[in-house]
C-alpha cells in the first residue's frame, strides 16, 4: 500500500487536535478520506518552524501547503470528493476562496493582532510549545506576518488606520459566517451525508474560532448564534476526533477499543461463573465447614482456580 | 473596468467612460474604477453594486439565499484567483514587466517619473504577493491555478446562458470583465488566453455578453486601442 505518511503540525488544546487552521484542515481531510497519517506535534524540532506548517513527509517527499497536501493525498487514492459532481467540485473551490478572502483575515486578527488575545492566550500558548530560544522570537514573527497580510490585502487608502480595517474585516467575516450557515442549512455536511474537502476547510477555519477561549470574542459570539455551524463542528469533533490530543492513528484506536471490549466481556463471564459457583456452594448441604470446603475446593480445583485468581 | 461597464449595461444604466491619468487619486478609495453620479463618487464593485441597488436597480433580486451565497463565493474565487494571477503576470513576470507593463503604466508621465512610479507599484504588488504566499509560485503554477479556476467557472456555467440561468447577475459581469481582458490583451505569451480558450462555453459566454451589451456602444466606449482591435477579432 502507500508509504507511511507523517504530518508535522501545531498541537491542540481546548478539545481540538490542533489550533492552527491549516493543520486542522489537513487532519480533518485525512480522517474523512481514511488516510493513515501519523501526526507529530511540533515542539522541539528546529526544522519545523520555518513558516511551512503543516508539513507532510512521505518517504523522501516533503509537501507544505494544505492544498498541495490534499492533492498528494488524492493521488494516493485517499479521495474524500469521490462522489461529488463537477459542479460541486467547482462550488468547493469557490467556497474555499470565500473562506480565505473573508474569514481568514478576521481569524488571523483574533489570534495574532488583537492585543489582549495575543498577549494573554496566543503568545504564551505558542511560546510554551516552541523550543528555547526560538520561543522568544517566533510568536512575534508570526504576529507581524499576520498583521502584514491583513494590511496588504485589506488595507487601502480610505482604511488607513487599523481600527477601520478591523471593523471592515469583522463585518466581512460575520457575513461569511452567515453565508456558510445559509449554505449548510439543515444537512449534516455541505454535500450531503459524507464529508468532503469543503467540510475539512470549513472545519479547519471554524473550529479554532469556536473552541479557543479568548478574552475578546466577538467572532465567537457571532458564530454561536449560528447553531447549525456549531453543530457541524461538534459533530466532526465527536465522530472523527474522539481521541483529541494523543494523535493515535485511527486503526490503532479501533483495535484498542475492540480489545477493551473483549476483555470486559471476559471479565463479565468470569464474574457470572463465580456467582453461579457461589450459589451452588450455598445450596449444597451444610457439613462441618472446614473439611467440606477443602474437599469441595480440592474437587472443583479447576473450576475454582479462576475464583482464586480473580479474588482481590 | 470592463466588468463595471458590463454590470451597468446589464442594469440598463447609460454610462460614459473617461480616462484620466490621476484617476487613482480622484477615487475615494484609491482604487479604480469609480463612478461619478451627480455629486456622489463611489468606487469598487461592492459599493457600486450597493449604490445602484439603493437607486432601485438590482440584478440579484431573483436569487434565493443559497444562490446568493454561491454567487458571493464565486465572486471571491474570481477575485482570489483571476485577479491575483493577472496582477502576478503583469508585475512579477520579468519579461512581461519589462516589455509591456512598465511602458504602459509609465506612459502618461515624463522620464524619470514613469520609471519611479512603475517601480513603486511593482514593489507594492510584490509585497502583497509575498504576504499571500504567491511569491514562491512559478509562472507554470500560476497558469495551473488559472486553469483550475476556469475549469470551475466552466463547470458551474455548464450549458446555461448565464451563471444563474436566465438572468445576468453581478457574477456574470465580473467574470466577463476578467475573461474578456485576458482574452484580448496582448501579452508576450498567449498561454493565459490559451487556458481560457480551452473552455468553449466560457468564450461563447464572453461573445454573447459582448454582442448583447456592447454592440451598440462601440462609438461611445473609450476602451484602449488594443482592446478595440482585438474586440473585432473576438467577434469574428
Amino acid at each position: 500500500m502507500a508509504a507511511p505518511m507523517e504530518l508535522s503540525c501545531w498541537g491542540g488544546d481546548w478539545g481540538l487536535p490542533s489550533l492552527h487552521p491549516e493543520s486542522l484542515t489537513v487532519m480533518a481531510y485525512a480522517k474523512f478520506s481514511g488516510a493513515p497519517l501519523t501526526v507529530n506535534t511540533i515542539s522541539n524540532s528546529w526544522r519545523a518552524p520555518k513558516g511551512d506548517v503543516p508539513v507532510l513527509i512521505s518517504e523522501d517527499i516533503v509537501i507544505s501547503q494544505p492544498a498541495k497536501i490534499l492533492n498528494f493525498l488524492r493521488k494516493q487514492k485517499y479521495n474524500a470528493d469521490y462522489e461529488l459532481s463537477a459542479k460541486q467540485g467547482a462550488d468547493t473551490l469557490a467556497y474555499i476562496a470565500l473562506l480565505e478572502e473573508k474569514l481568514l483575515p478576521a481569524l488571523l486578527h483574533t489570534f495574532w493582532v488583537e492585543a489582549e488575545n495575543y498577549c494573554s492566550v496566543t503568545k504564551p500558548w505558542f511560546a510554551s510549545r516552541i523550543a528555547f530560544p526560538l520561543r522568544f522570537y517566533l510568536p512575534g514573527k508570526m504576529s507581524r506576518a499576520a498583521l502584514n497580510r491583513i494590511l496588504l490585502t485589506r488595507g487601502g487608502p480610505p482604511l488607513c488606520s487599523l481600527t477601520e480595517v478591523e471593523a471592515q474585516i469583522y463585518r466581512d467575516a460575520k457575513e461569511c459566517l452567515n453565508l456558510l450557515s445559509k449554505r449548510l442549512g439543515t444537512s449534516q455536511f455541505f454535500f450531503g451525508h459524507t464529508p468532503t474537502t469543503l467540510d475539512a476547510f470549513v472545519f479547519g477555519f471554524l473550529a479554532p474560532i469556536y473552541k479557543v477561549c479568548f478574552p475578546r470574542v466577538q467572532l465567537q459570539e457571532h458564530l454561536k448564534q449560528l447553531p447549525n455551524l456549531c453543530r457541524f463542528c461538534d459533530d466532526i469533533l465527536t465522530c472523527y476526533f474522539r481521541l483529541t490530543v494523543s494523535g493515535h492513528s485511527p486503526a490503532g484506536q479501533d483495535t484498542a477499543d475492540a480489545n477493551l471490549q473483549k476483555l470486559t466481556q471476559l471479565v463479565n463471564k468470569e464474574s457470572n461463573l463465580i456467582e453461579k459457583m457461589d450459589d451452588n456452594l450455598r445450596k449444597s448441604p451444610q457439613h462441618p465447614p472446614r473439611k467440606l470446603t477443602t474437599l469441595k475446593l480440592a474437587a472443583g480445583g479447576e473450576g475454582s482456580s479462576p475464583l482464586n485468581r480473580l479474588s482481590p | 473596468t470592463l466588468c463595471f461597464q458590463a454590470f451597468l449595461q446589464m442594469c440598463n444604466l447609460p454610462i460614459q467612460v473617461v480616462c484620466r491619468a490621476n484617476a487613482e487619486y480622484m477615487s475615494p478609495s484609491g482604487k479604480l474604477p469609480f463612478i461619478h453620479v451627480g455629486n456622489q463618487v463611489v468606487s469598487e464593485l461592492g459599493p457600486i453594486v450597493q449604490f445602484v441597488k439603493a437607486k432601485g436597480h438590482s440584478l440579484s433580486d431573483g436569487l434565493d439565499e443559497v444562490q446568493k451565497a454561491e454567487m458571493k463565493a464565486y465572486m471571491e474565487l474570481v477575485n482570489n484567483m483571476l485577479l491575483t494571477a493577472e496582477l502576478y503576470l503583469q508585475w512579477c513576470d520579468d519579461v512581461t514587466v519589462e516589455e509591456i507593463t512598465h511602458p504602459r503604466y509609465g506612459s502618461p508621465y515624463p522620464w524619470p517619473l514613469n520609471r519611479i512610479l512603475s517601480y513603486q507599484k511593482q514593489w507594492e504588488v510584490r509585497r502583497k504577493m509575498k504576504a499571500i504566499g504567491w511569491a514562491g509560485k512559478t509562472l507554470d503554477q500560476v497558469l495551473e491555478d488559472v486553469d483550475q479556476c476556469c475549469q470551475a467557472l466552466s463547470q458551474r456555467l455548464g450549458t446555461q446562458p448565464y451563471f444563474f440561468n436566465k438572468q445576468p447577475t453581478e457574477l456574470d459581469a465580473l467574470v466577463f470583465g476578467h475573461l474578456f481582458t485576458i482574452l484580448t490583451t496582448q501579452l508576450t505569451t498567449d498561454e493565459l488566453s490559451e487556458k481560457v480558450k480551452n473552455y468553449s462555453n466560457l468564450t461563447a459566454f464572453c461573445r454573447r455578453i459582448e454582442q448583447q451589451y456592447f454592440e451598440g456602444h462601440d462609438k461611445d466606449s473609450s476602451a484602449t486601442a488594443p482592446a478595440r482591435s482585438a474586440k473585432r477579432s473576438l467577434l469574428r
